[in-house]
């Protein structure tokens, strides 16, 4: 006599044989990986063997005190939370226009323009902003046309500059976050404002901002996160002189070997990133509607 | 306080006119209703006195002060909206203090106006709770607190009552008649439900597809309509086609001699009277409308009963009667005289 | 709002000068992938088509741009093998741990490319040391990345598909004799099958544009588009670069419209 399978137990068999690919896939590929190099960050570097197989903080220790490193540390912190505070300036009304407009066509495109930029990947976006940047650039020339500056003035390889170019690459994701959060205050809110007496402007200041506020902390530590992690930027806009995480990161890992100390920085990238993201999940949860 | 007039007052969404040629006057003090079905242009008129909708044409005055061009804030209305719209992220207190904070009040007077504004509606224990730990009715009063504390010199409410069920609505219609009396403040409201309109209204403006059909009393409009709509819209309705052919003369399109009272141009029409004028007989009263009918069917209603009636031209009439009234209950298939009195006849286009 | 006031006109201008701000660059470069000058000097003196050409002659740009098609169009497959059924499972079965192993599943779009980039070279090697099979710097062991980055796309895209999709129709099907596969087949697939292509595009373009992560793995004398275009900027900024960058955004633009005749963009965010 066979037994007879309970249905939940055959569900159970029938899903996880669906799910468990993908999720193999995942652990193999990139838990186990994050795992190896978490566990590297705490071995000692050996320019012979690559790594002794001890466990040590020293690692951890040398990316806060050393003085370069903790220069780039610092270097990437400014830079992150300037763009972001950048950003954030910029999306809120942006957020603001396309929550609200009344065209479901335009704000499609509106939509659609926003995300264009994020998917054409960043090799692209900062070759555009070379180009604009650059000493015979878009800018230099059209400010010696208009006669406001008699040289082209250095604008790229300079800090600025990659604040402006993380700006552009951060903005499609602070819009899109915010736009939703602002999609959930009634525009009835508003209208009673405005009724009450406060003007238009007013109103966004003392009852869109408010209820909004959750959703823009989220946006900027995302913001914050992305800015950190940044590759392509700071290489191509911020020239060889300047030096954030993510090209010592990979300066470290793939050109010096020094693997143990490469695990360190990415793990101080992942850990912060990862605590960015709990909290910015935290903050979109916690909404008024 | 201030009348409102609008004149000529029109708006239009591509071919559209979702409001046509509308003129109103709201005296001062009035509480005036604005009723029809859905998509009649209502609340649009009422968002146009807002300012949230700009008049394609057409003035809008509040008092002797114009202001079709004036924006919203600067417009110095109440308004009730259908979802009372809250502030949540701010206290009972502090929603109704919203609107002075534009105003150059000192903080005494503020806090005085808000907790005179608390005691009005009732509330004052629930100063500094949140707006989402109130019930539906408590929100309604705390809008409604808010829109007054600015003194306006109009209120609006957009269906204040949908939101609520029935034995609430009933409760709460009359306290707002009451505060809206006491306040002696010129407001219009918005909704789609005649008994709502009847029960508290001054005058109840009647709008259909965009047109303003008639304004009037409740009474006026129960006896005096001025169009089918109307007639149809404010309680029930018999009509019976045919023409107006003198002075209170009129015959049925079968060629019935009917008489009305009052004066009408020559031409077709239709003659109306209500479903409770009117009676079922053997004889013909001389000094009643009469038509012969055959009963289709009698439906109980409890205290009353409702016959369903076939002229010999085929058109339905209602009859409504108190039940302790009807002696031989006529059965279906009799056939009868159906009679109303002059007076409760009325003759529309 | 009822009427243009000066105050909406200044927003609607704001608003404006930063879409200007955000896409200006991107014109720029395609603007500039025409000049005729062979230094980039604004305004040009002319225009030409030559940079194309010459972009296509290049090694570095017509091999890195076959790579990059060729892995993408891989890590698509891939990714949609491993995404859709584990999409159709979590959205239709409830069994322990669901959301969490739903987050798992999302979680490569979380790691910072950087990060994970850096982790999977150290662990091919790693791999490499241990078993003497090569991962790092082949054909394989990229394509398999790239699917890490394109699965999250294809679980987001097909989820919100599924959660759409009317199970109604699968109960009917059901009640009236299919069994599980057929059901499926029959009618859960059409269904979805917008969400699937949707997945496929954004897959394709997450993996073709991805820089990263295939710094780590590509082998030596081997490019990807993207690497190629970032190698050639580190030492100069000429019209050849703009025409590889132009054509990138060309490949990506149509993959979107294509994308967008099979499923509303805008519901995937």
């Amino acid at each position: 006599m066979a037994m007879i399978q309970a249905p939940g137990q055959e569900r159970h068999l029938r899903s996880g044989s669906l799910v468990l690919p993908a999720l193999f896939f995942v652990a193999v590929f990139l838990f186990a990986p994050l795992a190896l190099i978490l566990r590297y960050s705490f071995d000692r570097y050996d320019p012979l063997t690559l790594m002794q197989g001890v466990f040590t903080v020293e690692n951890y220790v040398k990316a806060v005190t050393d003085p370069f490193y903790r220069n780039v540390l610092l270097t990437t912190g400014n830079i992150s939370a300037l763009s972001t505070l950048v950003v954030m300036l910029l999306a809120f009304p942006v957020a603001y226009y396309i929550s609200r407009v009344e065209s479901p066509r335009l704000r499609g495109w509106l939509m659609i323009l926003t995300v264009l930029p994020l998917l054409l990947g960043n090799a692209v976006r900062s070759a555009a902003w070379m180009i604009v940047m650059g000493t015979n650039g878009v800018a230099n020339s059209f400010l010696q046309a208009i006669g406001l500056i008699a040289e082209p003035i250095k604008i790229l390889y300079t800090p600025t500059a990659v604040v402006i170019a993380l700006v552009s690459v951060l903005l499609p994701f602070a819009v899109i976050t915010l736009q939703s959060v602002m999609d959930s205050i009634p525009t009835s809110l508003e209208e009673a404002s405005k009724s009450l007496g406060h003007s238009p402007l007013r109103t966004v200041v003392s009852v869109v901002l408010p209820l909004a506020m959750p959703g823009v902390a989220a946006s900027a530590a995302i913001c914050f996160a992305l800015a950190m992690n940044a590759y392509a930027t700071p290489v191509l806009i911020g020239g060889p002189t300047m030096q954030m995480m993510g090209p010592v990161v990979y300066g470290e890992i793939a050109k010096a070997n020094n693997w143990p100390f490469g695990s360190t920085l990415a793990g101080i990238l992942m850990a912060v990133t990862l605590i960015l993201t709990i909290l910015s999940t935290r903050l979109l949860s916690r909404r008024y509607f | 306080m201030s009348s409102v007039t609008l004149t000529n007052i029109r708006k239009n969404y591509g071919e559209l006119a979702a409001v046509d040629n509308v003129s109103l006057e709201i005296r001062e003090g009035e509480l005036l209703a604005l009723l029809g079905p859905s998509g009649c242009g209502k609340t649009t008129t009422l968002r146009m006195i807002a300012g949230f909708v700009a008049p394609t044409a057409g003035t809008i005055r509040f008092g002797d002060r114009e202001v079709t061009t004036v924006p919203v804030h600067k417009r110095n209305v109440g308004m009730v909206f259908q979802g009372y719209a809250l502030f949540p992220h701010l206290s009972v207190a502090k929603n109704i203090e919203f609107g002075l904070r534009v105003r150059s009040m000192d903080k005494e007077r503020k806090a005085k106006r808000v907790a005179e504004m608390l005691r009005w509606v009732q509330l004052d224990s629930m100063a500094d709770r949140s707006p989402r730990a109130l019930s539906g009715g408590q929100q309604q009063r705390v809008a409604l607190a808010r829109a007054m504390a600015i003194e306006p010199d109009v209120l609006l409410l957009d269906e204040p009552f949908s939101a609520l069920d029935a034995k609430l609505r009933a409760q709460l219609r009359k306290e707002i008649r009451d505060l809206q009396q006491d306040a002696g403040i010129t407001s219009v409201f918005v909704t789609h439900d005649q008994e709502e309109a009847m029960a508290i209204a001054d005058r109840i403006g009647v709008m259909n597809q965009g047109k303003l059909e008639q304004v009037g009393s409740a009474h006026d409009l129960y006896k005096r309509p001025a169009s089918r709509f109307v007639a149809g819209f404010i309680g029930k309705c018999n009509l019976v086609e045919g023409r107006v052919t003198g002075e209170g003369r009129f015959e049925t399109s079968n060629g019935r001699a009917l008489r009305f009272s009052g004066t009408r141009a020559l031409g077709p029409a239709a003659l109306c009277f209500r479903p409770e004028h009117a009676s079922l007989g053997e004889q013909v009263s001389p000094q009643a409308n009469s038509l012969p009918v055959t009963i289709r069917s009698v439906t109980s209603l409890g205290p009353l009963t409702e016959f369903e009636c076939v002229t010999d031209n085929g058109e339905i009439l209602l009859v409504t009667a108190a039940s302790g009234d009807v002696g031989l209950t006529p059965a279906a298939g009799k056939k009868l005289s159906l009679n109303w009195l002059l007076d409760e006849s009325f003759v529309v286009e | 709002m009822p009427r243009f006031s000066p105050g909406r006109y200044a927003f609607s201008l704001l608003v404006a000068l930063i879409f200007v701000f955000l896409l200006g660059p991107l014109l720029v470069i395609i603007w500039a992938s025409f000049f005729a000058d062979k230094i980039l000097v604004f305004p040009p003196s002319g225009y030409t088509l030559n940079w194309f050409v010459r972009a296509w002659g290049m090694d570095e740009f017509a091999d890195g741009f076959l790579l990059s098609l060729q892995v993408a169009a891989f890590a698509t497959v891939i990714s949609l093998a491993l995404g859709v059924p584990a999409a159709l499972a979590i959205e239709r079965f409830s069994f322990p741990g669901r959301e969490t192993i739903r987050q798992c599943l999302l979680s490569p779009m979380y790691v910072p490319a950087i990060v994970a980039g850096a982790a999977v070279y150290i662990y091919y090697i790693q791999v490499e040391i241990l078993s003497g099979f090569q991962l790092a710097s082949t054909f394989t062991g990229l394509v398999l990345a790239h699917s890490l980055i394109a699965l999250p796309w294809t679980m987001r895209l097909v989820c919100a598909s599924l959660v759409t999709a009317n199970t109604t129709s699968e109960e009917a099907a059901r009640s009236l004799g299919a069994n599980a596969i057929q059901t499926f087949f029959l009618v859960t697939l059409p269904i979805i099958r917008p969400g699937i292509i949707a997945s496929a595009m954004f897959s394709f373009i997450a993996s073709f544009s991805d820089l990263e992560k295939s710094l780590f793995l590509i082998g030596p004398g081997k490019t990807t588009l993207p690497i190629a275009i970032v190698n050639y900027l580190e030492w100069s900024l000429d019209p050849t670069i703009s025409a590889v960058a132009t054509v990138q955004i060309f490949i990506i633009g149509a993959g979107l419209l294509i994308s967008d005749r099979f499923v509303k963009l805008g519901k995937a965010f």
